[in-house]
Order: C-alpha cells, then sequence, then structure tokens
C-alpha cells in the first residue's frame, strides 16, 4: 500500500527541475538531452534559470578554479531537498585537464555528488540514465551526498 | 590603400630602415622579421598601419629561461588584402625589466591580447590605458603562470587559500559596488553572470542607470584550463585532446590547425584523401556549430522552438561524427598526419540521410525564422559594428563577414583541400545583429555545400582508385620534431583561429602553443556595442556576436 511519505517522494521525484548552470564543455551534451532526439522532459526533467526552484545542480564537467564559489554559492541558494549531479570525467578528477594549473581536480570532494555520470563527455543516453539514478535515490528516501559532508561545509564562498 | 593592397615587396621596403636582425618572406603572403631593438615595435606598428595592417591578430610571448629573454611575436593582419607580418622581438625576462611599448593606442585589437600576456607571463605594457589581469583566476595575479620556471604543482598545494583569494576579490567587488550605488538615483553595478542562461560562464559587469547601460566590462576566465600550458606536458599526439577542446561546438577545425602547425615544423605532406577528409569533417562540424549559435540567437530573444528545430538536424551530422570516430563531439579525429580512422565508405549513408535532412527543414528554417519581420525589426537596429571597427578590433568569421569585411581564411589562405572547393564570400553590409544572423545561417547551406562537394570528391576518388580509404588516411609523422616555429590559420566556425608552434630540438611535445582564438576579440566590442543601450539589449547583442566560453577563456 503506498503510505503518504512515500507519495511525497515519489512526486519530488518525478518532476526533477536542474539549476540552469553551465561550468563546463558536458553542458553542450547536456543540451542536446534537452533536445528533441533525447528529450529529457518525458522523464520530467527541466532547466530553471533560478536556483530557488531547483532540486538538482549539474556539475557539468569540469570545475574551474574562478567558478567553484559560484556553483557553491548557487547550491546553498537551493531549497532542500537538493541533489548534486556530477557529469564527465572532469568532475570526478579533473578528466583531460588533470594537470591544468586552473581546473579544480575534486570537484566532488568540495560538493560530495549523489550520482557520477561517465564519459568525456557522457551521451545524452547515459545523462538520463544517470538522471534516473537519482530517481531511485530519492524513492528510497536515501538523503544526498553533500548534506552528509564535503569540504564546502567548512568554506566561505 | 583600401581595397587595392600593397606588395609584399613595398611592405619589405619601407620597414626595411628599422633595424632588423632579418625580413624574410615566410608562406604566401607573410612576412617575418626580427626586430634588433624592442624600443622599434611603435614604429613599425605605426608604419604597417600606413601600409594597411590595421589589425593585430594576436601577441604570443614565448619564454626561454635559458636565454634570459622572452620573445614577443606580433602577428599583423590586414583582414582585406590577405597581408601578414610577424614582427618578433626579445626583451629580458627579469620581472622589473619586462617591458615593452604598448601598441593598443595605434592598434586598439591588442588592448585585451597585451592585458593576457601581461597575465601570463608577466609582461609590463608601458602606456597601455587599462593594464589589468584578464583570464587568470585571482591567486594568479602577477605571478606569471605561463613561465617556464614557474612551479604550478607548489602553487597549487594549498587549495582553500588559493580560493579564499577570488572569494575575497569578489566580495570586495560587492562592497565596491555598494558605494556606486546611489539611494536617490538608479546607478546600480549589475553582474550579469557569471552563467547567465542565455550564455556560458562569462561575467559581465554592468554599470547602468535604470534600464540604460553605461558601460560593460566583461571579466572572463570562469572556463580557464590553461590548455596553452597544458599542451606543453602531453606529446604532439596527445595534445590534440586539448586543442579539440579549445571548444566543443566545432572541434575539428582546430585540431586541423594545430596539425598542420605540427606537420609544418615535421615537413610532411598529408596524402589529397585526408585533406578531403578534413574538409568534411570540418564542414559538418562548423554545421553543427552553426545550429547552436543560431538558435542561441532566437533563445536570447526568447523564442526557443529554432533552437529545439536545429539541434533535432545537428543530430543527423553528429551521428556522422559519431560512425566515423566514436564520439559525438569530442571525436579526436584529426591527427598530425592526416585523419586518424580509416574510411568506412558505408557512413555516407549517413551523411546523406543528413543531407537530406538539412534539406528537409531549411527552406521552413529560412521563411519562419530568417524572414521573420519581428526579428528583424528588434535586431537590425542593435549591435551595429562598422566596417572600420570590425578592421579595427582584428574581428573574424561571420561577425566580420557580417560587417562587409571579406575575410575567410578557407578562401584567403587555402588549407586542407579548399583550394579546389567551390566557394564564395558570404557578406553582409550593415553589420548589425540581424546581419549577423543572416551570414550564419546563409554559411549553413554554404558548409552543406562543401560537404556535398567533398563527398563526391571522395566517393569519385575511391572509385577510380585514386584514393585508398584503408591506407591513404595517415602519414607517418615523427614522434620527435626538430627544432622549429610555424604559423596555421584555419578558419573556425567562429572565425579565425591561429596556433603558434615552437619545438625545440628532438622535443616530444611542444614547447609552446599559442591558440588565437575568435571570442576574445569579439567580447572586446562588448562595451562598445552595449553602451548606451538598454538591459534588455545584451542578450541579444551577446547572442548576436557568438562567443563561446571556451575559446574565450582557452
Amino acid at each position: 500500500m503506498l503510505k503518504i511519505l512515500d507519495f511525497f517522494e515519489y512526486a519530488k521525484s518525478e518532476s526533477l527541475w536542474m539549476a540552469h548552470f553551465c561550468t563546463g564543455c558536458c553542458s553542450l551534451e547536456m543540451a542536446a538531452a534537452m533536445g528533441p532526439r533525447y528529450d529529457w522532459e518525458r522523464y520530467g526533467y527541466m532547466p530553471t534559470p533560478t536556483p530557488r526552484q531547483a532540486d538538482i545542480l549539474m556539475i557539468t564537467g569540469l570545475v574551474s578554479k574562478k567558478i567553484l564559489p559560484a556553483l557553491l554559492r548557487t547550491y546553498a541558494q537551493m531549497g532542500e531537498p537538493k541533489y548534486v549531479v556530477a557529469l564527465g570525467a572532469c568532475s570526478f578528477d579533473g578528466g583531460p585537464y588533470n594537470d591544468s594549473l586552473s581546473v579544480i581536480k575534486n570537484p566532488t570532494e568540495i560538493l560530495p555528488a549523489d550520482v557520477f555520470i561517465a564519459g568525456c563527455p557522457p551521451k545524452p543516453e547515459a545523462i538520463i540514465e544517470g538522471l534516473e539514478q537519482v530517481k531511485a535515490k530519492i524513492k528510497a528516501g536515501i538523503p544526498s551526498a553533500a548534506s552528509q559532508g564535503g569540504l564546502w561545509k567548512e568554506m566561505e564562498f | 590603400m583600401e581595397g587595392d593592397g600593397v606588395l609584399m615587396d613595398y611592405i619589405k621596403n619601407t620597414i626595411s630602415d628599422i633595424p632588423t636582425e632579418y625580413i624574410e618572406d615566410y608562406k604566401q603572403n607573410w612576412l617575418k622579421c626580427k626586430l634588433k631593438d624592442s624600443k622599434d615595435i611603435l614604429t613599425i606598428t605605426e608604419k604597417l598601419k600606413k601600409l594597411g595592417l590595421r589589425s593585430i591578430s594576436t601577441i604570443s610571448p614565448t619564454d626561454f629561461p635559458n636565454e634570459n629573454k622572452i620573445e614577443m611575436n606580433y602577428f599583423f593582419e590586414d583582414l582585406q588584402n590577405r597581408k601578414n607580418c610577424w614582427v618578433k622581438c626579445d626583451i629580458p625576462r627579469e620581472f622589473d625589466k619586462c617591458k615593452i611599448d604598448s601598441i593598443t593606442p595605434i592598434m586598439p585589437s591588442a588592448n585585451w591580447h597585451e592585458r593576457e600576456a601581461y597575465s601570463m607571463f608577466g609582461v609590463d605594457f608601458i602606456n597601455h590605458p587599462d593594464l589589468r589581469p584578464i583570464i587568470v583566476s585571482q591567486d594568479y595575479y602577477g605571478k606569471a603562470p605561463y613561465r617556464a620556471d614557474f612551479d604550478w604543482r607548489a602553487h597549487e598545494a594549498n587549495q582553500l587559500n588559493n580560493l579564499k583569494a577570488i572569494v575575497d576579490d569578489f566580495k570586495s567587488d560587492e562592497s565596491k559596488n555598494e558605494k556606486i550605488l546611489d539611494p536617490l538615483g538608479s546607478d546600480t553595478m549589475l553582474n550579469w553572470g557569471p552563467t547567465h542562461p542565455a550564455s556560458g560562464p562569462i561575467r559581465l559587469k554592468v554599470h547602468c542607470d535604470g534600464e540604460k547601460v553605461i558601460s560593460v566590462d566583461p571579466e572572463i576566465g570562469y572556463v580557464w584550463r590553461a590548455l596553452e600550458d597544458l599542451v606543453t606536458r602531453k606529446d604532439f599526439i596527445g595534445a590534440i585532446v586539448a586543442v579539440e577542446r579549445l571548444c566543443f561546438m566545432d572541434n575539428i577545425n582546430s585540431m586541423t590547425g594545430y596539425c598542420m602547425a605540427v606537420e609544418e615544423i615535421a615537413g610532411v605532406e598529408i596524402t589529397p584523401f585526408a585533406k578531403w577528409m578534413r574538409v568534411l569533417l570540418g564542414e559538418c562540424a562548423r554545421v553543427s556549430s552553426h545550429f547552436m549559435g543560431l538558435g542561441n540567437f532566437f533563445n536570447t530573444m526568447g523564442l526557443h522552438t529554432l533552437m529545439l528545430w536545429n539541434m533535432d538536424v545537428r543530430e543527423y551530422f553528429l551521428d556522422v561524427l559519431e560512425s566515423y570516430s566514436g564520439a559525438r563531439i569530442a571525436t579526436a579525429a584529426i591527427e598530425p598526419g592526416g585523419v586518424r580512422y580509416p574510411l568506412d565508405i558505408s557512413i555516407f549513408k549517413e551523411l546523406q540521410a543528413a543531407i537530406d535532412k538539412f534539406d528537409s527543414v531549411i527552406g521552413d528554417i529560412e521563411a519562419i525564422f530568417v524572414k521573420n519581420p519581428t526579428m528583424k525589426l528588434r535586431a537590425s537596429k542593435v549591435g551595429i559594428i562598422s566596417k572600420n571597427e570590425a578592421i579595427d578590433f582584428a574581428l573574424s568569421g561571420p561577425v566580420a563577414r557580417a560587417s562587409g569585411v571579406k575575410t575567410d581564411i578557407r578562401l584567403d589562405e587555402p588549407y586542407a583541400a579548399y583550394n579546389e572547393v567551390k566557394m564564395d564570400y558570404i557578406t553582409a553590409q550593415n553589420g548589425s545583429a540581424a546581419d549577423r544572423f543572416r551570414v550564419i545561417f546563409e554559411e549553413l547551406k554554404q558548409s552543406v555545400d562543401i560537404i556535398r562537394q567533398a563527398k563526391q570528391k571522395i566517393e569519385e576518388g575511391v572509385a577510380s582508385g585514386e584514393f585508398d580509404p584503408q591506407k591513404d588516411h595517415m602519414v607517418k609523422v615523427p614522434k620527435k620534431l626538430p627544432a622549429g616555429e610555424a604559423i596555421s590559420r584555419v578558419e573556425w566556425a567562429r572565425g579565425e583561429v591561429l596556433m603558434h608552434l615552437v619545438t625545440t630540438e628532438k622535443a616530444k611535445s611542444p614547447y609552446r602553443l599559442k591558440m588565437r582564438a575568435p571570442s576574445f576579440n569579439h567580447t572586446m566590442m562588448l562595451n562598445r556595442l552595449l553602451a548606451d543601450k538598454t538591459l534588455s539589449d545584451i542578450p541579444l547583442v551577446f547572442g548576436s556576436m557568438y562567443i563561446c566560453q571556451g575559446d574565450l577563456d582557452r
């Protein structure tokens, strides 16, 4: 039997809005996922220009040093519950920019991600699959990773 | 002088009274000279300007710690008459002596390029009107991170401290803005960005009086990946990974430019088949980039339909790239020596499907969007760039052509197989936002026409046995290159990309690679275009300038 609390989790998970925040090249494939061929709105995802209405924050690929404070500020402005999705190799360890002098190599140590989507850049199918995993996580009632820890809590931004 | 063009010999004679170590012909329409004394840079700049070389493509310092010098490279360009001059001079390396006269008062297009050289190499430009750091994050201010002896790993070790410098700068900016805020009037500092939905990561500091924009100060560097520094730690083939990430929208042509520079130093000539493949793949990438550009333009006016239509067609061209290389946008398909993979001719079926799809919708796009009276009303009076401005600020690509400047590297300095391609300059007269839109649209049709020509040529060549798609794609390029220096220019989707590659003896990796990317100059224009306009014009003008943050910051 569907409990009332379960119903709320269900409702939360089925209309995930994404803060429109691009930090790197993976945002191009994210745009493709929004496009007609892949059309992620079928699954209830939608970009929103303001973080206040957003449920998920995507780290779209590389995070440069200069944009990191803005990323954290955006995350802080989002309302609970909020989830972080890390796109591409860069958001894991810097990817192709691993020995670049200006790219953050550990963005998810600073802002822990709930789901990692592999690829450089990930294909649109992979992005949608990754977002489906966020859904599953919400339905299971698992708290988001960034709320459990991460360097961002100790940082000033 | 304009429109006529002067002979290279005449330029040579005119500058020959300046003391130089050498003046020599480099390539066709290219002159290369080295000044004995860096103080003569102003004299030569003035002379070249009188001769019609009014734009500066880029300024590229190269650091030689062993010889205790920084070699400055200036690339002067005559956008209309296909004349180029490469001027070199040495300056000392010590921070307090590392000085040279600024040429910005004579050539405004040098402005940001000098600021970049100042931030990356610590070169001090005397009399520069606005010498502030650009691109680099705040923790690198005054540290010259691109110098060969800079230990960035030690610098990166205290990450949290570095981040604090950035946050502090932002906060001090905020308190400064509070002071400007006028409690009685309506003076405000507005941050447009760092991530506005109509753009990628860029921050325009807009000083406005109510609706009216007073000035715009773009702050860039939010996707700075230090690609030019990154390639020096990769081998010549590995460097293409960094080069193609200049911008993913059109990644093929930037790789072509880099590979041409490597081939020039290695002294390798690639096969005609590989040349045609470069044309074919390059135009597919250009189409996919132009589609995004057009869509973004309408997005900024609040209509998303065109973007969705365009993305539908774009997918078909990405299919071709994917079938060829295995990746949709990070193809790594061009390599020094040719193209990376042998061609399976069956992908031409997909290419035909893409062309058919293109043909089926392009009429509708033209009727509904390009001839749209509302768009024309809105966009034909904003963001106007005159022909003179376009030349003075060294704009390139569709943006320059929309102002009536006949410049297209594919025709001016044909590379790959473009000398056999039938095409012409696509220009407009007024240089407004609507004109830029139309030029990009016409170029889409031109690109598909070039794809047809390349496809036919390859098909014929394969059928007649002239091309062997399994073997001809690649000639061997040695892993170690001799010492050398090369310039290559390609027409990228957004404009001219210039690659300046320096190698040392038996080098396994580039010693210095400077990438000149068009968006840098286009962003420089924003302040001029937006002053006295209204806030609502910012997204429109920004969208029409066809700017990508990837190549803006590198």
